[in-house]
């Protein structure tokens, strides 16, 4: 009690702290009420035209006339998709990036191609895919796979060569061979650059399913959000919109939390 | 018995540009329990000397030989420490000091307790678990010997290990580490800038000259004690003065 009465210089620090992280909280809530209730203001006092802009109680609307299983269905399909390009060209990717590190004469001869290929807008590819591997889920995965892919193999490949010349040094000192390098120094010490670009990779994963899903699909958010704009239900496109961004935020969570575990490391 | 003998060695690199020739007839033959300094300018290939012995790289002429063997790779017989303790961040301080075993496929229940027994001995034993980056300068130098002398290599090669710690710190580490090296009995090839470091360690100082190096002199030092009491020493200024002219020159 008598601490409370004269706070130490200790406890007068930690209740800023405690203060200043509670006013960039509210501020951040206050932002999002504020747009979202202006929004409902303009559109309610026919400011603006709530059949172009639509507004949040015919988004809250929409999303319950769907709810149920079909929106679930949606949903459930583009995260799929999105879950599984993601993972397959973070994984392809970093394989390739240790395949290139490996033999560094492999490196120098695709090292103009990657880089063609990292400047190629991969939507002008979408004809070709849907030719190859024909219009449905693969075609959005193989979509978001290109379009992640290039950028996780030259970003791997930049964390795994900029390794510390001295630590390398240390282990063939030891008598290590590239095998033991690459396993007991390379990978352990690119885990934070791994990290970064699972980051990236989210958003990249995100774009390159919704683009997939623009091109060709019967079903998912992308779906929704086309069919919404060629039929003029504009609440169907801004609340399909919502569940993304929903979405997108929950998944760079996950991505953060795992950040946070290994981080304790480094 | 020479524990390590150089003959006649040169090295030449190849590069873009031309040839450049490193080291020219370096012959030097080290005693068992031998603690030498090799001192030298800057840039006049005292490292190459070490990578030599550490087998990282080939002389193009002449010979190193480990206890008679010639050096054609690296061999748990040397062990390498480098500018910076290059302790890996991610591993534990048990992790780090396992690091050679594990590369050389030598953990068995002896060596590791051999290498446990070390850690205990030299009082890291509380920070077994612990990160690197939770322990002081001096704690991380010390783990990072502990690492090398882990898979018992008779010759230790030492790169300027202290460089990078501040002066305090340095003098302290410096005395610590050499007296690790004595206590454990071991053959010690150390390259430095740092005349005094050189002096307050060594039993013999192998002055460098500029490149192409070559072995100027060796000073055998006939200074009792550990290195902060040879500091104090009043033979040590004239030790100074004769291999700090021999260096500038």
């Amino acid at each position: 009690m008598k601490n409370k009465e004269i706070p130490s210089p200790r406890g007068r620090y930690l209740k800023k702290l405690r203060l200043e992280k509670a006013r960039i909280l509210i501020a951040r809530i206050a932002i999002l009420a504020a747009f979202f209730g202006l929004w409902e203001l303009l559109a309610s006092t026919k400011v603006i035209d709530d059949f172009i802009t639509s507004s949040p109680s015919r988004i809250i609307k929409t999303l319950g006339s769907l709810a149920g299983a079909d929106i679930a269905r949606h949903v459930g399909i583009t995260v799929l998709e999105c879950v599984c390009g993601f993972l397959i060209a973070t994984a392809a990717g970093t394989l390739i990036a240790v395949a290139l590190w490996r033999f560094d004469a492999l490196r120098r001869v695709l090292e103009p191609y990657i880089v063609v290929l990292n400047a190629l807008p991969k939507i002008a590819l979408g004809p070709l895919i849907i030719i190859w591997v024909g219009a449905g889920y693969s075609a959005i995965i193989t979509m978001t796979v290109l379009i992640c892919i290039i950028v996780t193999v030259i970003s791997v490949l930049s964390g795994f060569t900029d390794c510390d010349g001295g630590k390398i040094l240390l282990m063939r000192s030891m008598g290590a061979n590239r095998l033991q390098i690459l396993t007991k120094l390379v990978l352990p010490r690119s885990v934070p650059n791994l990290i970064s670009v699972l980051k990236i990779n989210v958003g990249l994963s995100w774009v390159g399913v919704i683009m997939g899903e623009y091109l060709v699909s019967s079903a998912g958010l992308g779906y929704l959000i086309i069919y919404g704009g060629q039929v003029f239900k504009l609440d169907l496109v801004m609340a399909s919109t919502a569940v993304l961004c929903c979405l997108a935020a929950l998944m760079y969570a996950c991505v953060a939390l795992l950040e946070r575990f290994f981080t304790r490391f480094y | 018995m020479a524990i390590l003998e150089m003959q006649n060695i040169s090295l030449t690199y190849q590069t873009r540009g031309g040839e450049t020739d490193a080291l020219k007839d370096v012959s030097l033959s080290v005693k068992s329990g031998e603690f030498i300094a090799l001192i030298g300018p800057s840039g006049c290939g005292k490292t190459t000397v070490l990578s030599l012995v550490a087998g990282l790289i080939r002389p193009t002429a002449g010979r190193v030989t480990v206890e008679g063997k010639e050096v054609v790779g690296p061999s748990p017989r040397v062990g390498y420490m480098l500018q910076r303790d290059q302790l890996f961040e991610w591993r534990t301080i048990e992790k780090n000091v396992m690091l050679g075993l594990e590369v050389q496929k030598n953990v068995t229940r002896e060596s590791r307790a051999y290498a446990l027994g070390l850690v205990e001995k030299y009082g890291l034993k509380d920070f077994l678990k612990s990160l690197p980056k939770e322990l002081s300068g001096g704690m991380r130098q010390r783990a990072a010997l502990i690492r090398t002398l882990a898979f018992r290599p008779e010759i230790l090669l030492l790169d300027e290990p202290f460089s990078a710690l501040d002066y305090q710190t340095r003098l302290a580490v410096c005395d610590d580490v050499h007296g690790i090296i004595r206590a454990e009995n071991k053959t010690a090839l150390l390259v430095t800038h740092d005349i005094s470091e050189a002096i307050s360690t060594a039993d013999r100082v192998a002055v460098l000259s500029a490149r192409p190096a070559r072995v100027k002199n060796i000073y055998g030092i006939s200074l009792p004690g550990t290195p902060l009491q040879r500091r104090e020493n009043p033979g040590f200024s004239k030790w100074f003065d004769i291999i700090w002219k021999d260096v500038s020159v």
